[in-house]
């Protein structure tokens, strides 16, 4: 589909700005941070969602916030709208607030939002968006609504038809955690931890890195057995395959090192001795990470066609609708986003 | 980073010992601990001076150090510590001078030692140590016993047969308590964390298949019974840790913990135990969690150790449950590679201490009650 938005010369990446699961708090952090325009500054953002959830974030929100349905992305003129200090928004009319429960897991709202999020892949697909940031989902919700998949990168990948390697990122304070194996059995991840994973895992994180301006990032590699295998003692994998793999990967010019002992790698990536660190298996790096407070922070979704953030945290129910929800882990999300599809950019215009 | 062992003691600048006068308030409760010394070339010797000197900042129970005088003399030289050393015959004596020196129950070496440089000639001084003072234990001179790092590669090398430091203790346990075969448990704490490791010291791959519901039931029940009696936890409330990412989600991330785990669990708890899970481990650690458990139930080492490592760095402490005496270490190995340069810390032995005689005074005043 040719893009026929008027010309331009703003730089700033147009992201799609997805309101997340409406039984949660995505909805009205949204709304707060667009009403209060600070994200302007980086990105030029267009609402994909229902009108209805948009409005009724807003009142949660307790802000004023202008809007304006637009038919297709193509015809938004966004220095227009930005002088008018609107909100373009594609409407997608699928989501009746009224008729759904908040504040619990729906999987009719877990349908819809998969629903939703389909439609802005495939406006990012087709040319009309650089990235795309969405507010909280549920897991559980997407799931029982029929999106059966372990977890929400997968059904991205899925959805963008790809097959290569790609993985989800935890970004906090400059921290950055990526994992050679993610929502499967232990033992499946045992299975699928071999040269070729730990190699595309840590190209991953620096590549990833390298495409939100960290220059150089020092990535620290975790080891699979207690204490790094003690030489043998407790497994092979640390010298039969992860230290072979870390050093052919580091000649080629990555900052990578390692494997570590796990239970002291954290808090020395933590103390600033790495800029990243690659885990094995889920929990190994999600215990560490979710006792820092990566809650704070941001998860990207790399490896993929389409640059996809959220904030870490869920949906809080507990807190839905009273206006008292923070959104700084999604104005993170939103800046990395643009940060890394600005660098894209930047680089598919300098191509010849 | 190579060598694990060498790796995980901290450091500590050496002007941060500081020896203030002496009171006579310096272990109100009379209790005394045994010290093993561990493996001399090491920092075993570093840190048991190291705690001397810094008794009274931490509180430290007096205790009696089963090691070679000389080499403690040695390193306390080398070090430029000022502490008084004291050859004594006893634990019990040991108690009696430990306000003004560091009492020192003589187990010589055969060889030689250099920091950094271990003999397996010295194995067998090694192990007698950790024997006199498991005895000391044992005929109720001490309260409790503390056991520094040992290197078990030496060891083997001086034809110690057994797996590990515990197992041997199991094994001098049955000596000393006889009629009894005695199975232990790791527990690591802080006080931040209690985390006990179902699998300990092998390899990530053969997890899985160790993960019994017997070995749950076991476990289970004996850390009910340390918290209750070496704890203060009257009604001890345990948490036990999913395998898989988000135990397992009802089976579609791995079948153990539906299969295994989840059943051994409703069996105890129709016992009656306050025992909750499989939980997801990644959510079980943040305050509001820690809140609602007096330990952890882990599946493998570093599911364990992370949390611990994370939370605690540095002030993590070996406890040995099963045993029939109370039986710490500091959480760290023999550090070859800072023995004698200053730079190891006493925190973790300290703690290890501090716990141990913590542990024997609930003990005994559980005793007292039933």
């Amino acid at each position: 589909m040719p893009i026929s938005n008027p010309p331009t010369n703003d730089t700033r990446p147009r992201i799609a700005y997805l309101l997340g699961d409406m039984t949660g708090i995505g909805p009205e952090i949204v709304a707060r941070t667009l009403a209060e325009g600070k994200l302007a500054e980086v990105a030029r953002l267009c609402v994909v969602g229902d009108a209805r959830v948009l409005e009724m974030g807003i009142r949660d929100a307790g802000v004023k916030l202008a809007w304006e349905r637009v038919a297709s992305p193509a015809e938004i003129d966004w220095a227009d709208f930005a002088k008018r200090g609107v909100v373009p928004l594609i409407d997608l009319a699928n989501v009746d607030p009224a008729a759904i429960k908040r504040g619990e897991v729906s999987a009719v709202s877990g349908k819809l939002t998969g629903e939703s999020l389909a439609a802005a892949i495939e406006l990012a697909s087709a040319g009309h968006f650089d990235a795309i940031t969405f507010a909280p989902l549920n897991k559980q919700a997407l799931s029982k609504g029929g999106w059966k998949f372990p977890d929400e990168h997968k059904m991205f990948a899925h959805l963008l038809r790809h097959n290569g390697y790609f993985s989800e990122m935890n970004v906090l304070d400059g921290q950055w955690m990526g994992r050679v194996t993610s929502h499967v059995s232990l033992r499946e991840a045992l299975d699928q931890i071999n040269p070729q994973s730990i190699e595309a895992a840590i190209r991953l994180v620096d590549t990833t890195m390298k495409r939100a301006g960290v220059e150089k990032p020092r990535i620290a590699v975790a080891a699979l057995n207690p204490h790094g295998g003690e030489g043998g003692l407790f497994g092979m994998e640390e010298i039969e395959m992860i230290k072979p793999t870390v050093d052919k990967v580091a000649a080629t010019g990555i900052d990578c090192s390692g494997p570590y002992p796990s239970d002291t790698l954290y808090i020395k990536a933590f103390n600033g001795d790495f800029d990243g660190v690659v885990s094995m298996y889920h929990d190994q790096g999600q215990i560490a990470t979710k006792l820092k407070g990566f809650g704070r922070g941001v998860t990207v979704t790399a490896g993929l066609a389409t640059v996809f953030t959220t904030p870490s945290h869920g949906t809080a129910f507990d807190i839905v609708g009273k206006g008292v929800a923070t959104t700084g882990a999604l104005e993170s999300a939103v800046r990395l986003a643009a940060e890394i599809a600005r660098r894209r950019l930047a680089e598919r215009s300098a191509a010849p | 980073m190579g060598d694990p062992e060498r790796t995980e003691a901290s450091t500590v600048k050496s002007d941060a010992l500081v020896t203030v006068p002496v009171g006579d308030d310096i272990s109100p409760e009379g209790l005394v601990v045994a010290l093993s010394g561990g493996e001399p070339a090491g920092i075993g010797p570093d840190i048991a001076l190291a705690a001397w000197a810094q008794r009274h900042v931490r509180n430290a129970p007096a205790f009696g150090l089963f090691a070679d005088a000389d080499v403690i003399a040695e390193r306390r030289d080398r070090l430029k510590l000022d502490v008084p050393l004291q050859l004594v015959t006893s634990v019990r004596e040991a108690g009696r001078v430990f306000r003004h020196s560091l009492p020192i129950i003589d187990v010589r070496c055969a060889a030689p030692v250099v920091p950094g440089k271990p003999d397996p000639e010295n194995g067998r001084a090694v192990i007698t140590a950790i024997e006199l003072a498991t005895k000391a234990v044992a005929m109720g001179d001490a309260a409790a016993l503390v056991t520094n790092p040992i290197a078990k590669h030496v060891l083997y090398d001086a034809g110690f047969r057994h797996p590990g430091h515990t197992e041997f203790l199991a094994e001098l346990a049955g000596l000393y308590y006889p009629g009894k075969t005695y199975r232990s448990v790791m527990m690591l704490a802080a006080e931040e964390l209690r985390v006990v490791p179902l699998t300990i010291h092998v390899s990530l791959a053969t997890v899985p298949s160790l993960i019994t519901a017997d070995d749950i039931d076991f476990t289970v029940r004996i850390m009910a019974e340390a918290l209750r009696r070496d704890f203060g936890c009257p009604a001890p409330r345990i948490a036990v840790s999913g395998l898989n990412p988000h135990a397992g989600e009802n089976g579609t991330m791995g079948t153990e913990d539906r299969d295994v785990i989840a059943p051994a669990i409703e069996r105890l708890k129709a016992e009656g135990f306050d025992v909750r899970g499989p939980l997801s481990a990644d959510t079980l650690f943040h305050p509001a969690a820690r809140a609602t458990y007096d330990a952890v139930l882990a599946m493998y080492h570093d599911q364990a150790l992370i949390p611990l490592k994370t939370l605690a760095f540095d002030k993590g402490v070996n406890i040995t449950l099963g045993l029939p005496f109370v039986r710490t270490s500091p959480d760290h190995g023999t550090a070859f590679d800072i023995a004698g340069t200053g730079l190891a810390s006493c925190t973790s032995l300290l703690a290890a201490l501090e716990c141990a005689r913590d542990m024997a005074i609930h003990r005994s005043a559980a005793a007292l009650r039933s």
